[in-house]
């Protein structure tokens, strides 16, 4: 119960390193047993783990600077307090016995709070104090042992820095307080920084600290999970620990998933009243999975890449039933696996330079392979038939068709994601977000079909057409700027257009200064375009607009403007196409929604249905296969107890059943002699009662008082 | 600390009061008792009657005391022991033991505690014996004179006798009744207990072998008789180092007693209770007001004390409450009276004070939720509303509760307290919720 | 009105140094010291000082202790979590660690009384002091009653104090014991607190100014509030903004009118938040500026809306049905085409909204289950993950698990969200819970 969390997918247990190690080693031996060759078996192993690796480490990265924000301001409060105890002002010193408690709103995705706190007690040893300890509930169960945590961790953390005679007195403080007391850590807590004092500036002990000498480093007590604390326990720890703060600095950080009106549920005013709280709200974590896509799907630095539906599932499984950024990661390592395991041309997924190495040492199997992708088979039609031929035969020559295509594949992912952000860019602030107000909605767009045949596309293309200057040109700068950063030639020179076409506004603005008169009615049509209006009224006032268009002659503005979104549509329609039309796309994109919603989202009711009405699914013995749904009677007892329970009603008299297994089971012997045939033995009776009790063990039937030997049906249809 | 001072015929005030004071103070808070138990003789004579049988001729008994707390029963017991020891031959042969309820908590500590006592660890050493009895009886033995013939008496005294009897088996109950019953040993059981009911508390066997006396201290004391008491728990005795003090002093003590309102005050604690500790605490804090100022006690002091002796603590505490814990207490009266006192739960508890405040125009008491679930809290904490035992896992706002205050003590706290709103005070007045 | 303590025995000087620290507790401090007597003589063997939260018993209490230098232990019911370190705190601070040590491991009563009678006894009083004495209670049943009369045990000239905000009678055991002497301290007139709060001025400014602005504070808040701790923290978080005008320079010390003017509104604000201590004064001002835009002013109780996965929230919802209607209800509201159960017969005015009144009712799991498939919309297959969030509601206590944790066998849950948290939630997946609720119908 305790690890649960609204986060709780199948992958909440983090599986401790060394069995990580095995796994390795295993995933290896599977690679090379698969069909391909077992060099490249290796291979594939290899780019997969190296590319697990750079997103592990990315993600690190990724995290801290997303909390930095919220961490640093949480350290500048512990350093304010730490700081206000000695020479408070006023106001600090009318809280002088308050303690100082840092609230800090996490978000319900609990699996990903870890990681945070880790990275949060780390920043603090350096940067603070030395003296950090983080509880959990479970751990907490009762005063005492809350009290021996705080003290343990406490001074295990401080025996870790120091020598050995330090350690064994610590040990036995531990040791010798049966009770184990707050005054025990206020003797420590002095010991120690009298010591840490008068010895060289802490090897622990930050600039902060050091530089004002009289200052003592603050103990600071992380209470992980709040929710899950019990009350009273939480209440007594407060009391005592405010008789002790003038003596020991301490202070609180209390982790909360929910909400802070918790505190108020857990704390009766007589303890909240001795704490000095402050709220520190981290950012949502729909904002990190955003900034995550942002790092590791929509980008050409990763070779491996999530088709439509895949990516679709696991948003839509973050969406529906975690928030938790960590079980994404953990989707997308899935999906990274799965590919380099099954697909053997997967050796080609990697970065520019070596996927053209890999090219060339293909075997003929892989060749093989590569002649059987569905794209390239569309790719061999479009070529002339002798081209063709040499195509399907000639290995050396398919090869360097490869890396031809595996060149524009790359091509093609350095251009589409930079026009993806430019008209994001543009269609984001229009009203009614008809291509998506996250970048991400407007990427599964593109990859599900053509998206400028879809009509929310081109509905968003008439709006840009009539979008008032300022912000057009607003949004253009962000294009040009996006662009400017990309390197692929093509983008250049559209960059190019773009800085002209802006700087032509700008000359535009000039004119307009020059001729205010003619401005007037240039500029009017859009300025009383209602900014915000729904998309009925906005296309209402476009279609008299074009009318009007057609009576006066066009503004040059809006000639530019139209000339703009010519610009940017073209564009789009050159670089925007989703990947199935690139040959070799299957290389990098990983297709198969099934394998991961089966793992990420298994259904055990299914499954066990499954495995009773047709076991050779998972016991792969094709003796067992039938068709017509018909069960072969080889099959095991409770398979055909169960199917045979499929056809009662509400109550099954358990003779019948008894009878109905019998013959059935009896079928299953080769020579059915006459007489023995559909008797019920001994033995038969004791694997029926079995089959049956395991089936209501499995929650099938139960047990029933209405009707003597019969047991009640509890389930309907398949679910 | 003995009482016997230089018998100088005159001091300074000073160490008059000083020593009234000491005096006093040690008869208040330790039964130090001045001569003589009033109203008590009877069961006096009949304990030291017993104890001599013991102490001198070696016989063997048990005894009961029984009485309600503060009766003076350990009072009784000490001035008896006092006179007995005076004997020479009592001091040199009587041993002593003390155990108390409350301190031996079981037959192996009480066993320790005896040996303890009787300065038998070194003898006992590191034996081990098979059981309670065995032990005892060691003991008992080890006690014995030089000649070996008889041993010395042992007086057992058991101050809170009935917690004894929640002991596993009773073991140590049946073990002194046993061998006040046998003759192996003189020894005495005195248990001294409130509880009238005692004897059901004793085992079928440990009861048959208790001598079932017992001496009963239920003071059917007249008012007269009390005001005596009074009198002598107040007055010095004429060995006082000053003796004109001391005359002067009891003069004053007779005039305060004879004074009317003293009298009327001294009926009503008369009225609650005889006892002597609550008169102690009376006269203690009477006892207190006296200063080098002022030598003697004035019947204002008195009544002083009486009024803090008989304040009631709860509208003391109701007087301390903020007006939104008052509202919520009234709100839970009106339930009270219209639910003829079924409980309670908070979401109930704001229905009635929202009503309260629908019938009020002007709204300067409507707090937000959060607010009223604090004072709620509060008054919890005070235990001035309890919980109704149910299942813990209950959300606050709907635990079933029960108000602990009556009206009298409402209304009585409304009067007193500071700046009550007449409204609120109306409200708490209306018959209909 | 210093000086007020005198009493023969104890030096003038200490008492007057103790008279300057117990501003309008002088006549509680006076009583005390009658009671206590001269140093060497007894005091009544048990004293029990009740009143409510910050009316200075503790403070008395250790100002004299500490002033005159008495003997004495002062420990806290909470922090004896057991009674070995209750006896080890007492005898170290009478009579040093190497007698504290040499208690046995889990000492009895007994070992404490031995241990104490063996040392020296007292040449004046012995004060214990224990506060939050009403935790004494939830101790082993006959430790409160020795406690009482420990005098008598240890036959010393000692006296236990115990201090707690609970009525003596909530203490008696059933078989009664030694009663103590009764000692109430009343909370402050307003009088008083407005002399105490004035105290604590701030340096740069005048005390006529911080002692008027007490006076303004205590004039919105004394109907509301009179726990001296919560007054002094209001009076901290709203000084700054008192002060503001004259930092600006807009306004003179001198003129008390405009500055009533400009706080006034704000502490009339505060008062929605009295007692829920939900900010610091730091953050207490960022709401403020905040609050010029926005204009409203929000708590830790304001931001009670999370944010939850959408299948949660919809499990939530059938939660809170399932543990607020009667689940003979659900035929009605959840069949597409119920018969004819009509309103007037399934309606039973007698219950009518009382279910909001007494609470959310237990429900089994595959209620809940059957509310939820029938209200979220689209067909929901029942994964494992739909499980495991039923679960994790429960850790994040918005649902209650009310059966066991080793009953795996249909577990029964309660809802533990109130009315609004379950309107908002209902409102960001656009469903009116209102017209499946009983209560509103």
């Amino acid at each position: 119960m305790s690890t649960s969390s609204v986060s709780k997918g199948c992958f909440v247990f983090k599986p401790s390193p060394k069995k990580r190690k095995k796994q390795d080693v295993s995933q290896e031996s599977y690679f090379i047993h698969d069909c391909a060759g077992p060099e490249s078996g290796q291979r594939r192993f290899k780019l997969c783990q190296d590319l697990w690796k750079q997103i592990e480490t990315e993600t690190e990265v990724l995290q801290d600077e997303l909390h930095r924000k919220i961490l640093d301001s949480l350290l500048e409060f512990s350093r304010k307090c730490s700081s206000a105890r000695c020479h408070g002002d006023w106001a600090s010193q009318m809280r002088a016995s308050e303690i100082p408690t840092a609230a800090l709103m996490l978000g319900v995705n609990v699996p990903d709070h870890d990681l945070t706190f880790s990275s949060l007690s780390d920043l603090l040893r350096q940067s603070v104090t030395p003296y950090v300890v983080s509880l959990q509930a479970k751990e907490c169960g009762a005063l005492k042992h809350l009290l021996k945590r705080v003290l343990e961790g406490l001074m295990e953390t401080v025996v870790a820095v120091d020598d050995e005679d330090e350690a064994d007195q610590a040990a036995c403080h531990v040791q010798k307080s049966v009770h184990c007391s707050l005054t025990t850590l206020c003797d420590w807590y002095i010991i120690k920084t009298k010591k840490s004092s008068n010895d060289t500036p802490g090897k622990k002990r930050p600039s902060t600290v050091t530089d004002e000498p009289e200052q003592l480093p603050p103990v600071v007590v992380v209470f992980k999970d709040l929710e899950a604390f019990n009350p009273k326990v939480l209440q007594d720890f407060i009391l005592i620990c405010s008789r002790y703060v003038h003596r020991l600095p301490l202070m609180f950080i209390f982790g909360i998933a929910t909400s802070p009106s918790t505190i108020q549920h857990m704390l009766p005013h007589s303890v909240s009243s001795l704490l000095c709280i402050q709220l520190f709200q981290s950012l949502s974590c729909t904002e990190h999975l955003a900034t995550v896509i942002d790092k590791f799907i929509l980008t050409h630095q990763f070779p491996f890449k999530l088709t439509e539906k895949v990516l679709s599932v696991l948003v839509s499984i973050f969406f529906f039933h975690d928030f938790s950024v960590r079980n994404f990661m953990k989707g997308l390592q899935l999906a990274l696996l799965e590919h380099f395991y099954t697909q053997p041309l997967s050796v080609l997924c990697c970065r520019k330079k070596a996927a053209l190495h890999h090219a060339t040492q293909l075997d003929h199997g892989d060749l093989e392979r590569i002649r059987l992708l569905p794209s390239f088979k569309r790719y061999v039609e479009g070529q002339e038939a002798e081209e063709q031929v040499n195509l399907m035969t000639d290995d050396s020559h398919l090869k360097e068709v490869c890396q031809k295509l595996i060149k524009t594949l790359h091509k093609y992912h350095k251009n589409y994601y930079p026009t993806l952000r430019c008209l994001h860019a543009l269609t984001s602030t229009l009203p009614r977000h008809l291509l998506g107000k996250q970048i991400r909605e407007l990427h599964e767009a593109c990859l599900r079909k053509n998206v400028w045949e879809q009509e929310n596309y081109q509905s968003a293309m008439k709006l840009l057409k009539m979008q008032a200057k300022d912000e057009l040109v607003v949004s253009l700068r962000r294009c040009a700027e996006i662009l400017r950063s990309v390197k692929s030639k093509t983008m250049k020179n559209a960059c190019e257009q773009l800085e002209e076409l802006l700087c032509r506004f700008q000359q535009l603005d000039a004119a307009v200064d020059v001729a205010p008169s003619e401005d007037e009615c240039v500029l009017s049509p859009p300025k009383n375009l209602p900014k915000k209006t729904d998309l009925f009224q906005l296309q209402k006032t476009l279609l008299e607009m074009n009318e009007s268009r057609r009576s006066k002659k066009l503004s040059p503005f809006e000639i530019l403007r139209n000339e703009t979104v010519e610009f940017v549509d073209g564009l789009v329609r050159s670089h925007l196409w989703p990947p199935e039309s690139q040959p070799l796309h299957e290389v990098c994109y990983y297709s198969s929604v099934a394998t991961v919603k089966h793992h990420l989202n298994a259904s055990p009711r299914t499954s066990i249905q499954v495995a009773l009405s047709n076991p050779d699914h998972y016991l792969e013995n094709d003796s067992l296969k039938t068709e017509d749904g018909s069960l072969s009677s080889a099959a095991p007892d409770i398979c055909i107890a169960y199917k045979l329970h499929l056809e009662c009603g509400r109550l099954i008299n358990l003779y019948d059943w008894l009878e109905a297994y019998a013959t059935v089971v009896s079928a299953a012997k080769v020579d059915p002699d006459q007489d023995a045939f559909g008797k019920v033995d001994e033995v038969k009776h004791a694997r029926f009662i079995r089959a049956v009790s395991e089936l209501e063990f499995l929650g099938f039937v139960k047990s029933t008082k209405q009707k003597t030997d019969h047991v009640a049906r509890l389930t309907w249809g398949g679910c | 600390m003995s009482k016997r001072k230089g018998k100088i015929s005159h001091q300074p005030l000073g160490e008059c009061i000083t020593q009234v004071q000491r005096i006093l103070r040690e008869r208040y808070c330790q039964q130090k008792l001045a001569k003589g138990l009033d109203g008590v003789g009877a069961q006096h004579k009949h304990l030291e009657e017993l104890l001599r049988r013991t102490a001198v001729y070696g016989e063997s008994n048990s005894v009961l005391i029984v009485g309600p707390r503060g009766a003076g029963k350990s009072s009784l017991l000490r001035s008896v022991l006092q006179e007995l020891l005076e004997e020479k031959e009592v001091q040199e042969n009587l041993l002593q033991v003390h155990l108390n309820g409350l301190l031996q908590t079981d037959d192996r500590i009480a066993l320790k505690e005896i040996t303890r006592q009787l300065h038998l660890e070194n003898v006992v050493g590191e034996k081990v014996f098979g059981s309670f009895a065995e032990n005892l009886a060691f003991l008992l033995e080890a006690l014995k004179k030089g000649d070996r013939t008889s041993s010395r008496p042992v007086l057992f005294v058991l101050d809170e006798f009935d917690l004894f009897a929640h002991h596993k088996n009773q073991t140590l109950l049946y073990n002194l009744f046993d061998v006040s019953q046998s003759t192996q040993a003189p020894v005495a059981v005195v248990g001294l207990t409130c509880r009238l009911d005692v004897l059901e508390l004793l085992e079928k066997r440990v009861k048959s072998r208790f001598s079932h006396r017992q001496i009963h201290l239920l003071s059917g004391l007249t008012f007269s008789q009390y005001l005596d008491r009074v009198r002598a728990q107040l007055s010095l005795s004429d060995d006082f180092c000053d003796s004109r003090f001391a005359q002067e002093w009891n003069a004053s003590v007779k005039n305060l007693i004879e004074d009317k309102s003293v009298q009327d005050v001294l009926q009503r604690h008369f009225d609650c209770s005889k006892d002597f500790r609550s008169l102690h605490v009376l006269l203690m804090l009477c006892l207190s007001r006296v200063t080098l100022a002022k030598p003697t006690i004035k019947a204002s002091d008195l009544l002083d004390a009486s009024r803090l002796c008989l304040a009631d603590c709860k509208t003391n505490m109701l007087h301390g409450l903020s007006i939104v814990e008052l509202c919520l207490i009234i709100a839970m009266k009106h339930l009270n009276d219209v639910y003829e006192g079924e409980p309670f739960n908070l979401q109930m508890v704001h229905n009635e004070f929202k009503k309260f405040l629908q019938r009020k125009s002007n709204s300067m008491y409507n707090f937000s939720p959060p607010v009223i679930v604090k004072g709620f809290e509060h008054l919890q904490q005070l235990e001035l509303v309890r919980p109704v035992d149910g299942s813990p896992k209950t959300q606050r706002e709907y635990q079933m509760m029960r108000l602990m205050v009556d009206r009298s003590q409402i209304m009585e706290a409304l009067q007193k307290y500071p700046q009550c709103p007449t409204d609120i005070k109306q409200w708490a007045l209306s018959a209909f919720a | 009105m210093a000086g007020l303590l005198e009493h023969p025995g104890y030096d003038e000087e200490r008492l007057k140094r103790a008279a300057e620290q117990l501003p309008c507790r002088e006549v509680q401090a006076g009583m005390l010291l009658s009671l206590m007597g001269e140093p060497h003589q007894y005091c009544y063997p048990s004293i029990f000082i009740y009143g409510h939260r910050a009316s200075g018993k503790s403070h008395v209490i250790n100002v004299l202790m500490k002033e005159l230098e008495l003997p004495h232990a002062t420990l806290s019911c909470v922090e004896c979590v057991s009674v070995a370190l209750l006896f080890e705190q007492v005898l170290r601070s009478f009579f040093g660690c190497d007698v504290a040590s040499l208690l046995p491991r889990s000492p009895s009563l007994t070992d404490f009384v031995r241990i104490y009678r063996q040392q020296s006894p007292a040449r004046q009083t012995r004060y214990i002091v224990m506060e939050k004495a009403e935790l004494l209670r939830d101790a082993d049943a006959n430790l409160l009653p020795a406690l009482l009369r420990l005098q008598e045990l240890v036959e010393d000239n000692v006296t236990v104090i115990l201090l707690s905000e609970i009525v003596w009678d909530t203490f008696r055991p059933n078989t009664g014991c030694f009663e103590p002497l009764l000692l109430h301290f009343p909370d402050y007139s307003k009088v008083e607190l407005q002399q105490i709060l004035s105290q604590d001025r701030h340096p740069s400014f005048s005390a006529e100014l911080y002692s008027f602005y007490v006076s303004v504070l205590l004039g919105v808040f004394y109907s509301v509030c009179r726990d001296l701790r919560e007054l002094r923290h209001l009076a901290a978080l709203n000084f700054s903004k008192f002060c503001e005008p004259l930092a600006e320079g807009k306004v003179k010390e001198t003129d008390t009118h405009k500055l009533w003017k400009n706080i006034e509104p704000h502490l009339k604000k505060a008062m929605q938040t009295v007692y829920l201590r939900e900010v610091s004064s730091l953050q207490w001002e960022q709401m403020q500026q905040m609050e010029e835009e926005t204009g409203a002013l929000k708590g830790l109780s304001a931001h009670t809306h999370v944010e939850l996965p959408f299948y949660s929230k919809f499990l939530l919802i059938a939660a809170y049905l399932a543990s607020y209607n009667p689940a003979r209800t659900d035929k009605r509201f959840f069949l597409k085409h119920h018969g004819k159960i009509k309103k007037t017969n399934f309606l039973k005015k007698n219950e009518k909204t009382t279910n909001h009144l007494l609470g959310p009712k237990p429900f089994p799991l595959d209620r809940l289950l059957a509310i939820f498939y029938s209200v979220v919309d689209g067909r929901v297959a029942p994964t494992a993950s739909i499980f495991s969030q039923i679960s994790s509601l429960v850790t994040l206590q918005l649902l209650a698990q009310v059966s066991h944790d080793d009953q795996l066998d249909s577990p029964k849950y309660k809802c533990a969200v109130s009315l609004e948290f379950i309107c908002n939630i209902s409102r960001t997946v656009n469903f009116d819970i209102m017209k499946y609720l009983y209560d509103f119908l």
